[in-house]
């Protein structure tokens, strides 16, 4: 029964049992997923659970191991994730359950953590005892199905898993797993580890770990929880049951039957519930069975351990025992706390009594007490300040960190109370100006002449207002006589109320007054006696004062009353005139109000002043007199003492001399020491007494001055009023004159023009002349800016009709940045102009005399003069911003004012300027006076405020500077080395190439400045020494500063770079080019005819020393002069001068008849060679033969800049010249002994000089290359040699050859390397605008022109407007214009009109030349005027050919300026006159014509022909003068500038209208003379420094008579005769020499010309030389200088 | 009586938004200052990277100073433009930095910031360029009321700048 109830018991039970089950399996299986889930999730963090296995390099090795160890973890997981939901207690247990098995730890806590392992959800435990004995069948068979099926599932779970691993992988790594070392390591630390059996152990430890699960199952409820039915199934250390199994099946059976022995062994020690296990359940023995294959698959891993067997196996053990699981550290709180105790000090929060901190036995002290400024601390919280201060007190030292009162020491509070940032809520308000930041336009920069420092950023944001609103005449042309005594009077009475307003009569007299009274108070206060010194001063100063005022007084009423007399005077003269006239012209009318003043009183006051003065005056004199009787006796007494002394000296000097002194002193102050008075040279004179003055006179004078200048007592005041009431007659009742008059006024209007920068802006409207002369404009001209502002101008220009003239220019001054619109006040301006204006009407004209007076007396010249009221201020843009430019604010300003941020942050900067603001902003503020950082702005206050001290006028920047500097100016000045740098770097000329300055101080010599500061200080004085001509001295001075002047102007046109002058850039060969080329190719080749090809230019900067060369190529020469035969023959014969020179030339004639025959044949013509001088080094070619000689060689010159500079500038101004020298070789036998003569050659060479070309380098340097035919230079006069024009036989060519006199050599000169000529400045120049005069109409018409013209004809020379040498653009017609020559030049020539002519021009020619390019460095061509030029004595052919031009329009010939291309000049002008139908060409440098069609004109093109009415440009095809037409009315041919669509407008003249010419000075002109002589001839014994000079003096004086001849004849013509003579007189010498001609300018070029004729190269012993030197003046000190040199050998 | 050198140069800038720039620059020195020799201002040439966005200058400076006292040293204030292509030229940063003053070799680098604007100016510059400038370019180097400007961060300029000091230890300055 009971059984069974108990069985249904049971039922029920084993039904909530299945419940349960079914709801763990389910339980299990979420979790199994779980857990895999998380398993591979884990992979991830494989080698974290790696590490304690092995390290990283291990890794792949130990990957099997890994696996198994994952395996068995996964497995472990579910035992783990089911305590995970128990409370954290169990889960330490649950750990050590893990543990457990490895570690062998006790069991106990197994059981109790299987006990407690249960889930809540598990049944609660049931009483064991009351189940146990009854249903254990059953129930075991139940409980054996649910394991079954819960491990099959399970299994199946893991079978799956093992199967979703990459069995692969696996394979592979398992595969190599045996080789890896570390395999073999960890089995042999497994097996050592396995030595102590603990896994062993460990294993047989887990089986009775799950037995006693069962066991305990059975004990506590009789059914295992599903959890740990599962664990225990599956918690399988096995990793690889599987793969093994097959293997070990045999040893498994052993195993097996081992391990149930074992089970039943230890089972049996377990108890007696196992026994029931096993009894009850039979039919659990396939579970049973399964189990077991379990715990053998276990133990197979156990058991050849034991038996050593296999050492794999072991690994999957291992893993376990490199890691150990610890349980965290911890220490209690408290216990930390105690021992941190011991270490750590925690300083209190308690305050520090103050007697702790302060020194023992002081009293703290508080500074701020005392006075002492202390600044505010940063604000610390107290309890920190009490931390630290208890801290610090625990330190060694610690008094030290606090202060004197107690207080840890502290710096002030350096942080802003206020932010730097206050908020801005409106920003575009308030911001001040300086920060303002303006939109701009990203605009392109226009880079005209717009450089204007400072002003780049604002340009086109200024605005200038000018405000015209109107002007006065004060007189003008049309003012009737009237008028002019009208406005004389508005002046007088302005000038009287202007007086009357200021008023300083009064307010003198006042002063006055006062004066005396306060003197008066302090007599009167202390009676004379009780006057200290201190008064005694005062009241002297008050006398003087007293005595100033008075007489400033005396002045001003003296003024007073002459005005109001003159007022009257002109009054009175204008009611005169209008009576006469009978009509009236002005409505001014004079009424003078009459003030009547009490008679007595006044009286009374005029007497009163009169003995005021008087007795004042009488005091002064006084005074006077005292201090002149001090002085007096004073200069009495040394005269005494001089005297006693003079005395004793004499009386022992015997006295030799006496003399009695007249007696004519005091005879009170005199003694009787007169008497003795001597008269001795160095007797200082005797002092006089002075006199007292009479007083009587004093009065008398007194009160004439007062009759003079005051108003007499009684008289009444008179104030004049001047009013326009007066009646104007109208015009109908005026007489004609004054009718014309007035319709003259009414007919003119005027208006003004603002011309700003020299440009006009704008103008304003017309306005007709009133009546009054007062015209009204009113109106203002908003003129925007971008250039920086030079100059306003207003021009007032008189209209009449359509015409307008100007009538008067009035220059604005620029306003100040401050003066803004609105706020300025208008100006007058007063004009004047000197046009002279005159009138057949009333109107009086201006600089016309007139006179008021009937007789004409007293004539008055009026100039038109008015006043011009206008305003010219800064414009105020929106929001009130000035628009002016910036001032040049010195930045230094901003930093002083920095000092005081908070100033200005709170007053804004513009306050600190102003000293109230200031003040009242630092009492409002209240700052601290004691305050170091204020200390700056509390001085200025005090002084600011206490008037005693003056506010500085002056700014200091920096206020410290002073006492921070190292040294002080002067010696910063002083040092030497600095100076040298400074000035180096301002490329000073004398230091500009100095390459290195001395480290050191004493290194630099003071001599380095020498010469720099001589140049300076002799700026101004005239060198006399250096110059022979004073007048040229003052030229070469005046030169030198026009030179400077124009640098400066166009100094920033040199700092305008092209991209040209900084990108040296081959032009990329364009499809036309590369075309050409090809065509190039199929050019026929002349390799015979060689061409010369550009070179690559080269700049300046990469030049040094030696680098430059200078090629001369000499090619051939024509018409060498031949020797003559040595006239050896002849002179034998002759015995007279006169008879030989008859023969002489019946020799010649027949000689040169014998020419042809006999010459060439027995003698040597020439024998020529070229010698080149550059820079004093000389090349010379070979040898050639003949009048015509082909040489074909090159030369090669050094070439050194001047100061190594080889700057493009530097280089322009070079003024050295090649000089390229024809010689003629000869060759004499001096073979003295006959007998040698077959043996030795004993031979001497002399060279003779035939003739020169001068080339300037600089034409070269500015041309690149000089390619021609020039004609040499030879002088008139060869001795020796003669031409033999018909020699080189007859033909077409020798006939045009004949033509042309003198020889010619072709040359080809250029620089090697080819540097590139400055003409990027020219070329910058055309592109920069000059200023000019010239109207804009016609600037724009020539720019047109020149245009055209180059566009046209690119390379033709096309001029319209030149720059004079003020630097203004001028049009070039105005520097044509007739003028006269010398008269003497007329003279000359009365009869010839050609020799005249020729004779003007070689004046002219006479003129020494300069470039322009050597003058003005760079920079362009500059056209002196012809005054100037003569001035100057200097010009470049430009200059010479206007002056030429000018002198032949003057002598009423047909001439015109060419503009053109000459060799070797380059660019030039020349002269063409049209003479006796044909056209002639003249060099004005060299004096000399040529024909159109002469062959060696040196005019190579033509590009314009000028004259004063016209200008032409050559529209022609060729531009050669031989193949162009000169007729200039063919419109064809020439492109005339001014046409009938632009006619000319009538240019006046630049030029003067006449020349003066200064007289010719004989008497300089032979002092020159002498001097030259001088100089040369020691310059010549200078240059032949081994042999001994003779001078013939015979031959000189025969010289000297010879050159005035031909001076006169131009060195022409004389030749044959003057050598006869020579010859005659000198027979037995052999003369070679020939007279030189130069115009004069300086020394220096004519010892340069004579050396470069190497007269002085003779080296024969016997030699003699002849020098004759004359000089002949012509007009306005032109002067020819003739060298006449010859050098003389005897030749028996 | 002491001397500075200064002697290096502007080697180029980076971090702009656009390249293509040019560089304006100047020495700005107190009143004890005295220049020997060189220049104290310029401009560069205007570089337009074709490889990365730093544009090169290598603009050679060289300055000689004398001074007689350490105030004002100096400082080397930049503006850095840039130029379109339509050559037009904007303002994009401008910067300053002191020279340093120990001797040797020093590479600086100097951030630059331009005035930011209104929006409507921004987006002005945004489509047609321009933008807003200082109208006194003083503030560059002087900080006063500067706080009360917008700017923008825009790239840096890279410098590099040798020092030499001459008889500066002789007035007691140690370098």
């Amino acid at each position: 029964m009971a059984s069974s109830d108990l069985r249904e018991k049971m039922r029920k039970k084993r039904r909530a049992l299945q419940e349960t089950l079914g709801r763990v399996r389910e339980d299990a299986d979420t979790q199994v997923l779980v857990a895999t889930d998380w398993e591979m999730s884990k992979d991830g963090e494989r080698t974290a659970v790696q590490e304690p296995s092995g390290s990283e390099e291990q890794q792949v090795a130990t990957l099997k191991q890994t696996l198994k160890a994952q395996r068995m973890k996964r497995r472990k997981k579910l035992v783990e994730d089911t305590p995970a939901e128990t409370p954290p207690e169990a889960a330490t247990g649950a750990s050590e359950v893990e543990r457990g098995p490895r570690a062998g730890e006790s069991r106990t806590p197994v059981a109790a953590a299987s006990s407690s392992r249960r889930s809540p959800r598990d049944l609660p435990p049931l009483p064991a005892s009351s189940t146990l004995t009854l249903s254990e069948g059953p129930m075991k068979r139940r409980m054996v199905e649910k394991l079954k099926a819960a491990r099959s599932k399970a299994e199946s779970l893991l079978q799956q898993e093992a199967l979703a691993e990459p069995a692969s992988r696996l394979q592979g790594l398992r595969d190599r797993d045996p080789l890896t070392r570390f395999d073999t390591e960890a089995d042999l630390g497994v097996r050592r580890r396995d030595d102590g059996a603990a896994p062993l152990v460990g294993r047989v430890t887990f089986r009775e770990v799950a037995h006693r699960g069962w066991r305990r199952a059975e004990v506590d409820s009789g059914l295992p929880t599903a959890e740990e039915a599962y664990n225990f199934f599956t918690f399988n250390f096995d990793p690889e049951p599987l793969e093994e199994a097959a293997e070990q099946k045999k040893e498994r059976r052993f195993v097996e039957d081992r391990g149930v022995e074992e089970e039943e062994e230890e089972g049996g020690g377990g108890g007696e519930e196992e026994a029931q296990v096993e009894d009850g359940g039979e039919g659990e023995s396939g579970s049973e069975e399964e189990d077991k294959e379990e715990d053998a698959e276990g133990r197979s891993e156990g058991a050849p351990l034991v038996e050593d067997q296999q050492g794999e196996l072991f690994i999957d053990e291992t893993a376990q025992d490199f890691l150990e699981v610890k349980k965290a550290e911890y220490l209690g709180y408290h216990s930390r706390v105690q021992r941190e105790s011991e270490v750590l000090f925690t300083p209190s929060l308690r305050t520090v009594p103050t007697s702790c901190k302060v020194p023992e036995n002081m009293q703290p002290r508080y500074l701020e007490e005392e006075g002492l400024y202390v600044g505010e601390r940063p604000p610390v919280s107290l309890a920190n300040q009490n931390i630290l201060e208890n801290r610090i007190l625990q330190q060694d030292e610690a008094k030290k960190w606090f202060g004197d009162d107690g207080r840890v020491l502290a710096l002030t509070d350096p942080i802003k109370q206020s932010s730097t940032r206050p908020p801005l809520f409106n920003l575009e308000e308030d911001l001040d100006p300086a920060l303002q930041t303006v939109y701009r336009k990203a605009l392109k920069t226009r880079h005209a002449s717009r450089y204007v420092a400072g002003l780049g950023e604002t340009a086109g944001r200024c605005q200038l207002d000018v405000d015209v609103s109107g002007l006065i005449f004060s007189h003008h042309p049309l003012f009737s006589r009237e008028h002019v005594l009208g406005v004389r009077l508005v002046q007088l009475y302005d000038q009287h109320l202007n007086r009357q307003h200021r008023n300083i009569t009064g307010l003198l007299t006042d002063k006055l007054h006062g004066l005396r009274n306060a003197v008066r108070n302090i007599t009167d206060l202390h009676g004379d006696r009780g006057l200290n010194v201190v008064m005694r001063q005062r009241i002297a100063e008050y006398r003087l004062e007293v005595r100033n005022t008075r007489r400033l007084r005396d002045v001003e009423q003296e003024k007073d009353r002459t005005l109001l007399k003159s007022t009257l005077k002109v009054w009175k003269e204008m009611k005169a005139l209008r009576e006469f006239q009978r009509f009236t012209n002005t409505a001014y009318k004079l009424h003078l109000r009459k003030q009547e003043v009490n008679q007595s009183r006044d009286e009374q006051d005029f007497e009163e002043e009169i003995q005021m003065e008087l007795v004042e005056l009488q005091g002064e004199l006084e005074e006077e007199y005292q201090r002149k009787i001090s002085q007096y006796r004073q200069q009495l007494e040394e005269w005494k003492a001089w005297r006693k002394k003079q005395k004793v000296s004499s009386k022992k000097k015997k006295k030799k001399k006496k003399k009695k002194e007249p007696n004519e002193g005091d005879k009170d102050d005199e003694d009787e020491d007169e008497q003795e008075e001597k008269d001795l040279g160095s007797e200082p004179p005797k002092p006089e007494p002075p006199e007292r003055q009479e007083l009587s006179l004093l009065e008398q004078q007194v009160r004439e001055k007062a009759a003079r200048i005051r108003r007499k007592p009684g008289e009444p005041i008179l104030v004049p009023e001047v009013t326009l009431s007066g009646n104007i007659t109208p015009n109908e009742q005026c007489p004609r004159g004054e009718f014309a008059r007035r319709e003259d006024v009414a007919r003119r209007s005027l208006f003004v023009k603002v011309l700003y920068n020299d440009k006009e802006v704008s103008r304003t409207d017309r306005r007709p002349l009133g009546a009054d002369f007062r015209v009204h404009f009113g109106q203002i001209f908003n003129l925007k800016i971008a250039n920086w502002p030079e100059s306003v101008r207003l021009q007032v220009f008189e209209a009449s009709g359509s015409s307008s003239a100007l009538l008067a220019e009035v220059f604005v001054p620029l306003p100040e940045s401050t003066v803004l619109t609105g706020s300025a006040p208008p100006q007058e301006l007063e004009f004047s102009s000197s046009q002279r204006v005159t009138f057949n009407h009333e109107g009086v004209g201006s600089d016309v005399p007139f006179s008021f007076e009937a007789d004409g007396s007293n004539k008055l010249t009026l100039l038109t003069s008015g006043k011009l009221s206008c305003c010219v201020s800064w414009a105020v843009g929106e929001n009130d911003i000035p628009l002016a430019p910036p001032t040049s604010q010195t930045p230094g300003g901003i930093h002083g004012a920095l000092r005081q941020t908070d100033a200005i942050a709170c007053i804004g900067a513009s306050g600190l300027s102003d000293m109230k603001r200031l003040s009242k902003w630092a009492a409002e503020s209240r700052l601290d006076p004691n305050d170091p950082s204020n200390v700056v702005l509390m001085q200025l206050l005090t002084v600011a405020s206490s008037g005693e001290v003056q506010v500085p006028d002056y700014f200091r920047l920096e206020q410290l500077q002073e006492e921070f500097n190292f040294v002080t100016d002067e010696e910063l000045q002083k040092s030497r080395r600095f100076r040298l740098l400074t000035l180096r770097s301002q490329e000073v000329v004398e230091f500009r190439n100095y390459k290195n300055v001395p480290a050191v101080e004493r290194e630099v010599s003071e001599k380095v400045f020498q010469d720099y500061e001589k140049r300076l200080r002799d700026g101004e004085v005239v060198d006399t020494k250096e110059h022979l001509d004073p007048h040229r001295a003052v030229v070469a001075k005046y030169l030198k500063k026009i030179r400077e002047s124009v640098m400066n102007r166009f100094l920033i046109a040199k700092h305008h770079f092209l991209l040209s002058d900084l990108v040296q850039e081959d032009e990329v060969p364009s499809i036309g080019v590369l075309g050409l080329n090809i065509f190039k190719l199929a050019e026929p080749k002349r390799p015979l005819k060689p061409r010369r090809k550009e070179r690559k230019k080269v700049t300046a900067q990469n030049l040094a020393d030696g680098n430059i060369k200078l090629l001369v190529n000499i090619i051939r020469a024509y018409d060498i002069p031949v020797r003559k035969p040595h006239p050896s023959k002849p002179a034998v014969a002759s015995k007279s001068a006169r008879s030989f020179t008859e023969a002489f030339v019946a020799a010649q004639s027949s000689q040169s008849a014998l020419h042809g025959n006999d010459w060439p044949l027995n003698q040597v013509q020439v024998r020529p060679f070229v010698e080149v001088t550059f820079q004093r080094s000389v090349r010379q070619t070979t040898t050639a033969d003949g009048p015509n000689p082909c040489w074909n060689e090159e030369l090669e010159l050094p070439f050194s800049a001047p100061n190594g500079d080889y700057s493009t500038s530097s280089l322009q101004s070079v003024k050295d010249e090649v000089f390229i020298n024809i010689f003629d070789e000869m060759t004499f036998d001096i073979t003295e002994d006959d007998r040698e003569r077959g043996s030795t050659v004993h031979t001497r060479i002399e060279k003779h000089w035939l003739g020169s070309v001068k080339i300037p380098f600089s034409t070269i340097y500015l041309q690149s290359r000089i390619d021609g035919t020039f004609k040499v230079q030879s002088p008139p006069v060869l001795l020796g040699y003669s031409k033999e024009r018909s020699l080189a036989g007859e033909g077409g060519y020798d006939s045009v050859l004949s033509l042309s006199e003198g020889s010619f050599v072709t040359l080809f000169i250029t620089i090697q390397p080819q540097l590139i000529p400055g003409e990027s400045v020219r070329e910058k120049m055309k592109e920069m605008k000059f200023d000019s005069q010239e109207d804009e109409r016609l600037l724009h018409a020539a720019e047109a022109f020149q245009r055209d013209a180059a566009l046209r004809f690119p390379g033709r020379p096309c001029l319209t407007t030149v720059i004079d040498i003020s630097g203004k653009a001028v049009f070039i017609t105005r520097y044509v214009r007739p003028l006269s020559p010398p008269q003497e030049l007329l003279d000359a020539f009365p009869n010839s009109p050609q020799e005249a002519t020729e004779l003007v021009a070689r004046y002219v020619s006479l003129i020494p030349s300069l470039p322009d390019s050597v003058s003005f460095t760079s920079i362009c061509d500059l056209w002196s005027t012809s005054d100037q030029f003569l001035a100057l004595l200097a010009g470049d052919e430009e200059e010479h050919a206007v002056l030429l031009c000018c002198y032949f329009l003057a002598m009423g010939k047909k001439a015109w300026l060419i503009i053109g291309t000459a060799i070797p000049e380059g660019p030039t002008a020349y002269v063409l006159t049209y003479e006796q139908g044909r056209y002639l060409i003249w060099d004005p440098g060299r004096g000399q014509y040529y024909g159109q069609y002469d062959t060696f004109c040196p005019l190579q093109s033509v590009g314009c022909l000028i004259n004063a009415d016209n200008v032409w440009f050559n529209t022609q095809v060729y531009d050669a003068p031989m193949r162009m037409g000169f007729d200039v009315s063919r419109s064809k041919l020439w492109k005339p500038f001014f046409s009938r669509a632009f006619p000319n407008p009538g240019l006046s003249s630049v030029q003067p209208e006449e020349l003066v010419y200064r007289r010719v000075d004989k008497v300089a002109a032979a002092e020159l003379q002498d001097r030259i002589e001088k100089v040369l001839k020691e310059k010549i014994m200078e240059w032949r420094p081994r042999h001994p000079t003779r001078w013939n003096r015979y031959c000189t004086s025969t010289l000297r008579h010879f050159l005035p001849k031909l001076e006169q004849s131009r060195g022409r013509d004389v030749g044959d005769e003057h050598r006869l003579e020579l010859q005659s007189m000198l027979g037995d010498y052999r003369i070679s020499g020939f007279p030189l001609n130069v115009p004069f300018s300086e020394l220096q070029p004519i010892v340069e010309a004579v050396y470069s004729t190497g007269v002085h190269n003779v080296e024969v012993s016997n030699v003699e030389f002849a020098l004759a030197v004359y000089v002949h003046p012509y007009a306005s000190n032109v002067l020819s200088v003739w060298v006449y040199l010859a050098s003389l050998v005897r030749t028996r | 009586m002491a001397e500075l050198h200064i002697i290096g140069q502007i080697v180029g800038a980076s971090g702009f938004p656009r390249s293509s720039l040019f560089c304006k620059w100047g020495v700005h020195t107190g009143g004890a200052w005295h220049l020997l020799s060189g220049l104290r201002e310029g401009q560069t040439q205007v570089d337009c990277p074709q490889a990365s966005d730093t544009a090169f200058w290598s603009h050679p400076i060289d300055l000689h100073y004398a001074t007689k006292g350490l105030q004002g040293w100096p400082k080397l204030h930049l503006q850095v433009w840039h130029q379109d292509s339509f050559g037009r030229c904007e303002l994009f940063g401008y910067g300053y930095c002191h020279v340093p003053s120990s001797p040797g070799h020093h590479r600086l680098r100097c951030v630059t910031w331009r005035p930011l604007g209104s929006w409507q100016e921004q987006l002005a510059q945004m489509f047609v360029g321009g933008g807003p400038q200082l109208r006194s370019p003083d503030v560059i180097y002087t900080g006063a009321d500067r706080y009360r400007l917008h700017t923008v961060a825009m790239g840096t300029v890279e410098l590099e700048l040798g020092i030499i000091l001459r008889h500066f230890d002789k007035h007691g300055v140690e370098s």
